[in-house]
């Protein structure tokens, strides 16, 4: 079944690349990444990380057209492999109507990428960064679909506040967000013994405003989303009631340096029932991280930052509530293509990425990591 | 050409050349583009897809030469950006669903060819051609 899953949307690209003869606006773009991790305890991300692990695997297609000088519609397709997370089956991860009335207002519908923060939309695009794993505190890649996208609309646009101030970028945003059922929350939910059939999912609203300072280089924005879920599953519920999440960014790029920084709060409560009984699971997700990187030579960028997550509404002294992560990373660009990275990390605490099913034994407070990766952009 | 059409030509282009440095790229539009003249911010504000449209509101299609040394030239002079920068923020517009890319050319003669015949096309090539079918802007820094 997977591999007919498959070849539904492969046949489906064929037939548009066949058309693209006659309409030449039509563009295709995917990637391919390849990753690795090695892990010195403790298995990170549902991998088999601590015998060295390749199961990570990553690739999207998409497909654009320009049906006017105002409109545009496109889809991209998205798989990946991440340890026991993700799998065969391919999923839309962005597909949508945009239609830009001038450069201040636009707007776009269908299912689109929710802006938070400075990378929350584009996380999966390994081919424009530098680090192989962003900053977990903010940017889970075991549980990017909490926040990742929602079936809904949303507005955009450029205005300018004249030669002395600046720009401002907007974005407003309403809809509803479905978790992928092969991710880390419902991995979880299901090592507690709650398993959900359906996609769990909820009603999110918010919007990001980033400001292009006049010194050039220097952006600094805010985002906010309200956001709640609801799921269902034979054994049981999650319920999570309107939450509101709120980022604060900077970045700031000069010459060969990049520099950046990010704030996130998220304060949520959890509500699993399973049977009789109700479990509440109080969290107030503090996140920061810094980042600088330097270009060495054209096709060479090295780089590190720290990545910070606290849960304050439990002991912050326990590991389990906290993860602080210092990596180091280089990146080489053999051509315009082909790219591969190489990165360390120096974990401490076992808030994020630690699944109890592929850690039977229980973790180690601290571990250090190799990661690798090969990928493929065109 | 005629002695007076050479004339303008060279007219056009001299607060190009004052503007920018002398290994500068000349900018070449379609004749649909109605701006005599463009400012070196919405020049970058069209090529980062800050910007779609002409400073008089009409549709810009930006294109590229897909490497090069004009290529180079005019990212680093216009965009302050090397390739490598330059293709990783189309990747972040085209992956996101919020652009699409640039078309891009394997050589000056395919982009002038497509920049004459497709209406508000605005490209770059390092030297002025002898073809009367596209327009030539000078980049202005106000």
């Amino acid at each position: 079944m997977p591999r007919r899953m498959l070849l539904v949307p492969l046949l489906w690209i064929c037939a548009v690349g066949l058309r693209a003869q006659d309409l030449s606006s039509i563009e295709i773009h995917g990637f391919a990444t390849q990753g690795f991790l090695y892990s010195s305890h403790n298995n990170y991300l549902s991998m088999q990380s601590s015998s060295g692990s390749l199961q990570w695997t990553d690739g999207a297609v998409s497909v654009t057209d320009s049906l006017t000088d105002n409109l545009r519609v496109g889809i991209q397709l998205h798989m990946y492999q991440l340890g026991e997370l993700g799998g065969p089956n391919i999923q839309v991860d962005w597909a949508s109507g945009d239609y830009s009335v001038n450069d201040h207002f636009g707007f776009r519908g269908g299912k689109v990428k929710t802006p938070l923060g400075l990378f929350n939309d584009s996380q999966d695009v390994d081919a424009i960064f530098l680090w192989i794993l962003l900053p977990q505190s903010c940017y889970p890649v075991d549980n990017k679909s909490f926040y990742l996208s929602h079936v809904g609309g949303e507005v955009y646009g450029n205005l300018s506040l004249g030669s002395r101030a600046g720009k401002v970028q907007y974005r407003g945003y309403a809809g509803q967000v479905y978790l992928d059922l092969t991710g880390g929350y419902l991995k979880e939910s299901a090592d507690n013994g709650l398993i959900f059939t359906s996609a769990p999912g909820g009603k999110v609203y918010g919007g990001d405003l980033r400001w292009q300072a006049p010194l050039k280089g220097l952006i600094l924005g805010s985002s906010a989303l309200v956001q709640a879920v609801d799921g269902k599953g034979p054994e049981g519920t999650d319920h999570v009631s309107p939450f509101f999440v709120n980022a604060h960014y900077a970045q700031f790029e000069k010459g060969k340096f990049y520099f950046a920084g990010e704030y996130r709060r998220s304060p949520l409560n959890v509500i699993l029932t399973l049977g009789p009984a109700v479990i509440p699971i109080p969290l107030d997700n503090r996140s920061w991280f810094a980042m600088g990187s330097y270009r060495l030579a054209k096709r060479f960028q090295v780089g590190a930052y720290y990545s910070h997550y606290v849960n304050k509404a439990l002991d912050t002294n326990l590991p389990e509530n906290y993860s602080k992560d210092w990596v180091v990373s280089g990146r080489y660009d053999f051509n315009s293509y082909f790219y591969g990275k190489i990165e360390g990390h120096f974990l401490h605490g076992t808030g994020l990425g630690y699944f109890q099913t592929t850690n039977p034994n229980g973790v180690n407070p601290n571990s250090n990591m190799l990661a690798a990766k090969i990928g493929f952009s065109f | 050409m005629s002695p007076t059409r050479c004339l303008i030509l060279l007219l056009a282009f001299i607060p190009c050349w004052s503007a920018a440095s002398a290994q500068d790229v000349i900018l070449v539009a379609n004749k649909s583009v109605r701006i005599t003249e463009i400012r070196d911010a919405d020049l970058r504000a069209i090529f980062t897809g800050e910007k779609t449209r002409f400073a008089d509101g009409s549709h810009a299609v930006p294109v590229t030469l897909k490497g090069g040394p004009a290529h180079e030239v005019f990212l680093r002079n216009h965009l302050g950006e090397n390739p490598e920068e330059f293709r990783a923020r189309w990747r972040q517009a085209v992956f996101t669903g919020q652009g699409a890319m640039p078309r891009a050319f394997d050589s000056e003669a395919a982009l002038i060819e497509y920049v004459a015949v497709t209406s508000g096309a605005l490209g770059y090539v390092s030297r002025v051609s002898t073809r009367d079918d596209v327009k030539y802007l000078p980049v202005t820094k106000r």
